[in-house]
């Protein structure tokens, strides 16, 4: 079985005027341990209500979310799946409970109920991590958006759980704020094996996802590989943009210059430099 | 057109916790121009453009900014005067709306200005209908119902209701997805039509290269220089000394060039890049 | 911005810093009742004494401290120079006398006690904030209070509202200040001086912050029921305060000083003196 399971999950909820809004209809799919998965749409695709739906905060109207087989809608079960689902927010200010790092951080692994020993390690190991140990002591505010982000992934971190998911945690990031937590994420899926859920609508950062989950208004209307790129209507239609390279190897191989399809920037270089060496041809 | 000469900023003087904000920055935005700029975080940006419109008080002895025939820096400013000609759209513009109507929302502004109500609720549903929004659908709407899109649109039509000549926008697509930040950026284009002169905050490096046409680069308070974009962008020394993103465009293009592929490296938008790259495949053939 | 989170703490390694934050709110209590014991001036500059060793202990400039006297001044100059004009002796001939002020030699002492009282009471609460960060006094005063758990009071969420209180003022002020400006530069004008103008010239930014606050609210309820937040069941802490041997002697040491003062007031000396003898 897999680990994230969505059946079939409806979710509707009630807007500015009174009018009742389907944000996910019939969303079926499956994380497994250790995926690197991006989740794109555009605003208002139900990208945060699908967030909010895999750790309970949200419980689907009909179908049903299983987490390592238990259902969210099982109140006393919650405990347990968010032990094993952390999910980092949009907004840094906004997810810190108190005003010294370590502290914040702490807070998580204490819900847990560790012994303080514990909970300590935790707390040095998940700021090693995201490489934040030397502002253990400092308040949040001498702390830069990407800084503060990583501090939030810590907090998360500390309670280990199996799958991360960032809804938009770049959103409100600098470039190099984002970079610093696109980096942090790589490794943590890498060296940890923690499965990822990265919520975006950066296609640059999906790109480096190794399959892609495309949501629009409220379906899914592409799972894939970075081979989806070769199919760029799905993502057109989402009301979303391809990555840079793609658009322009599609612009070529239009224009008669065959650069294939390339899956990451690299890649396309090589392409061209390929076919510039041949001069042009095929 | 707004001539800053020599102005430092100093928070919390003469205080333990006192920090230079801005260091002898000197700046001509010039009437007609698409002004970008830019600078990483803390770098001074906010500070600077928030003394356009006097929301921050020029320090004694701190310089100067005259904007056209107003003097910024003189014991009395005519706020209503200057804040009627600059408009101001902060980062996030839409957690500013206030009122249980857009239409409300958006007269506040030149209600303020002493504009008669008439001409006020004019200029209001002129100016929703520039920002692309359906004035008598969405004019008698609580704002706070909308869409975050819209939400940003009114925020901007209630600028523009002040019928500013110069729009100073700081970080205007933030948070939009790519659709989002397209229509933002089309709808200041149109509104540049009437309001020549635009001065733009932004950390994203492809708007900056698409749309400016002069470009200051901010670095811990300091002017690093003025450019052209081709001249900032083209160049990987200046981009390294200011410590500059590449904008996307000329990231791949640099990459290219590491493979022996000769495109120009000043290259500003996406079918800028295209062009050269089929010029470059083209002429080994 | 002056970071509120941090109240006015004076960051410094001293043994008064260090001290546990709990012994130094129960000193605070002793202190404080003793103060109001005080009624000699022997027993004024007794106090005053160790009050300046704490300072000087503490390693916080004394400038620092007395500058939090700056605040209280006036009220502690009106007080004083009240007492002493509205004084009355009858069986004293008043010093001077201008219409219905008289004073009396005695009012002069009062009033100088009253100051001196006062100034007391300011100086050492003042020592404690300098000391201790908020979150440490947060801290101690949950761990003082745990008792009341027995009485059903809500001491955990007490403790945690006020640590996300103080996380989050200097985020409000911070937001405030932003909106304040876009709408100044929306030509709002704050600075009018009727007062029903005022009111009606904040709505523009009271709307927002509030829109924006509780928006806040549900993100961090979000943030912190992701984080296995259930209330205070089964929760346990990283950071346990621990007392120190050098805790005690402290608490020890000002309830010697109690001791003292109620001697020094009621001449318990004396009559311990009296008893010593006719032992």
């Amino acid at each position: 079985m897999s680990f994230l399971q969505f059946n079939n999950v409806e979710y509707s909820y009630v807007g500015g005027d009174d009018e009742l809004i389907q944000a996910l209809k019939s969303v079926s799919f499956s994380i497994e341990r250790g995926e690197f998965v991006a989740l794109v749409g555009c605003n208002g695709s139900g990208k945060s209500t699908l967030a909010r739906l895999c750790n309970g905060l949200l419980t689907p109207d009909s179908g049903e979310v299983l987490v390592d087989g238990k259902s969210t809608k099982e109140k006393s079960a919650l405990f347990d799946i968010r032990k094993k689902i952390g999910v980092v927010f949009q907004n840094p200010d906004n997810q810190m409970v108190t005003t010294i790092v370590e502290d914040d951080v702490a807070f998580g692994p204490e819900n847990l109920g560790l012994p303080p020993e514990q909970i300590r390690e935790r707390v040095d190991w998940a700021l090693r991590s995201v490489g934040m140990s030397e502002h253990a002591t400092s308040g949040p505010f001498r702390l830069s958006g990407g800084q503060k982000q990583r501090v939030a992934i810590a907090g998360v971190l500390a309670i280990k759980p199996e799958l991360m998911i960032l809804d938009e945690a770049t959103g409100m990031l600098d470039p190099n704020g984002r970079r610093e937590v696109l980096d942090v994420v790589k490794k943590l899926n890498r060296d940890e094996g923690m499965a990822v859920i990265m919520i975006t609508h950066f296609m640059e950062e999906a790109a480096a996802a190794d399959r892609i989950i495309v949501l629009n208004n409220g379906s899914v209307v592409a799972d894939g590989g970075k081979e989806l790129f070769s199919t760029p209507e799905v993502f057109e239609a989402a009301g979303l943009d391809l990555p840079l390279y793609v658009r322009l190897a599609r612009r070529l191989n239009d224009g008669g210059i065959g650069v294939g399809c390339p899956l990451t920037a690299d890649e396309f270089a090589a392409a061209v430099a390929a076919i510039s060496a041949k001069g042009g041809k095929k | 057109m707004i001539e800053v000469k020599n102005l430092s900023f100093t928070y919390s003087p003469k205080t333990p916790f006192t920090t230079q904000a801005l260091f002898d920055v000197n700046l001509k935005i010039e009437t007609g121009d698409f002004f970008g700029i830019i600078g990483s975080t803390g770098a001074g940006k906010s500070t600077l453009v928030s003394h356009f419109n006097a929301l921050t008080k020029i320090q004694k002895h701190s310089g100067a900014i005259i904007i056209d025939d107003m003097d910024l820096s003189a014991k009395k400013v005519n706020l209503k005067k200057l804040r009627a000609k600059v408009g101001m759209v902060f980062q996030y513009p839409e957690h500013q709306l206030f009122a249980d109507t857009v239409l409300k929302d958006v007269m506040f502004g030149p209600k303020n200005l002493g504009v008669s109500s008439a001409e006020a609720e004019q200029r209001a549903r002129d100016a929703i209908a520039l920002v692309g929004l359906d004035c008598k659908e969405i004019a008698e709407r609580s704002p706070f119902e909308l869409s975050g899109g819209q939400k940003r649109r009114v925020a901007l039509a209630g600028v523009i209701a002040m019928h500013p000549e110069i729009l100073v926008l700081d970080e205007p697509t933030a948070g939009l997805d790519p659709k989002g930040k397209r229509e933002i950026m089309d709808l200041i284009l149109r509104i540049k039509a009437d309001c020549p002169t635009v001065v733009m905050i932004s950390h994203n490096m492809d708007e900056i290269a698409e749309y400016c046409n002069k470009i200051a680069v901010l670095k811990h308070g300091r002017v690093m220089g003025v450019f052209s974009p081709r001249e900032l962008f083209g160049s990987e020394e200046l981009l390294s000394n200011c410590g500059v993103e590449l904008p996307l465009v000329t990231e791949l293009a640099v990459k290219l060039n590491a493979l022996g592929v000769g495109v120009d490296k000043s290259v500003l938008t996406e079918t800028e890049l295209y062009e050269e790259i089929k010029k470059a495949v083209t002429e080994n053939a | 911005m002056r970071d509120v989170s941090m109240g006015q703490y004076y960051p410094a390694s001293s043994f008064v810093h260090r001290a546990d934050p709990r012994f130094k709110l129960v000193i605070l209590i002793l202190y404080l009742v003793t103060v109001f014991f005080c009624d000699s001036f022997f027993s004024f500059g007794f106090m005053t004494l160790f009050v300046l060793i704490t300072i000087l202990l503490s390693r916080v400039p004394i400038l620092k401290v007395l500058k939090s006297l700056r605040l209280i001044i006036v009220i502690l100059v009106f007080t004083t120079v009240l007492m002493m004009v509205f004084y009355s002796d009858a069986t004293a001939k008043p010093l001077a006398e201008w219409g219905i002020f008289h004073i009396y030699l005695n009012g002069i002492y009062a009033a100088i006690k009253l100051g001196w009282r006062l100034m007391l009471l300011v100086l050492m609460p003042t020592v404690l904030t300098l000391t201790s960060t908020p979150t440490e006094l947060c801290d101690g005063l949950e761990s003082l209070l745990t008792p009341l758990k027995v009485l059903h009071f809500p001491v955990h969420e007490l403790a945690l509202i006020m640590s996300i209180a103080l996380r989050l003022i200097p985020s409000l002020i911070e937001e405030t200040d932003k909106i304040v400006n876009a709408q100044r530069a929306r030509g709002a004008a704050f600075e009018s001086r009727n007062p029903f103008k005022k009111i009606k010239a904040m709505i523009p930014v009271l709307i927002p912050l509030f829109v924006s606050s509780f928006r806040r609210a549900d993100e961090l309820a979000d943030a912190m029921d992701s984080r296995c937040y259930r209330g205070a069941k089964g929760r346990t802490r990283m950071k346990k305060l621990k007392a120190k041997f050098s805790d005690f002697v402290a608490l020890l040491f000002w309830c010697a000083i109690t001791v003292c003062i109620l001697f020094l007031n009621y001449n318990w000396f004396g009559w311990a003196f009296i008893a010593a003898i006719s032992l």
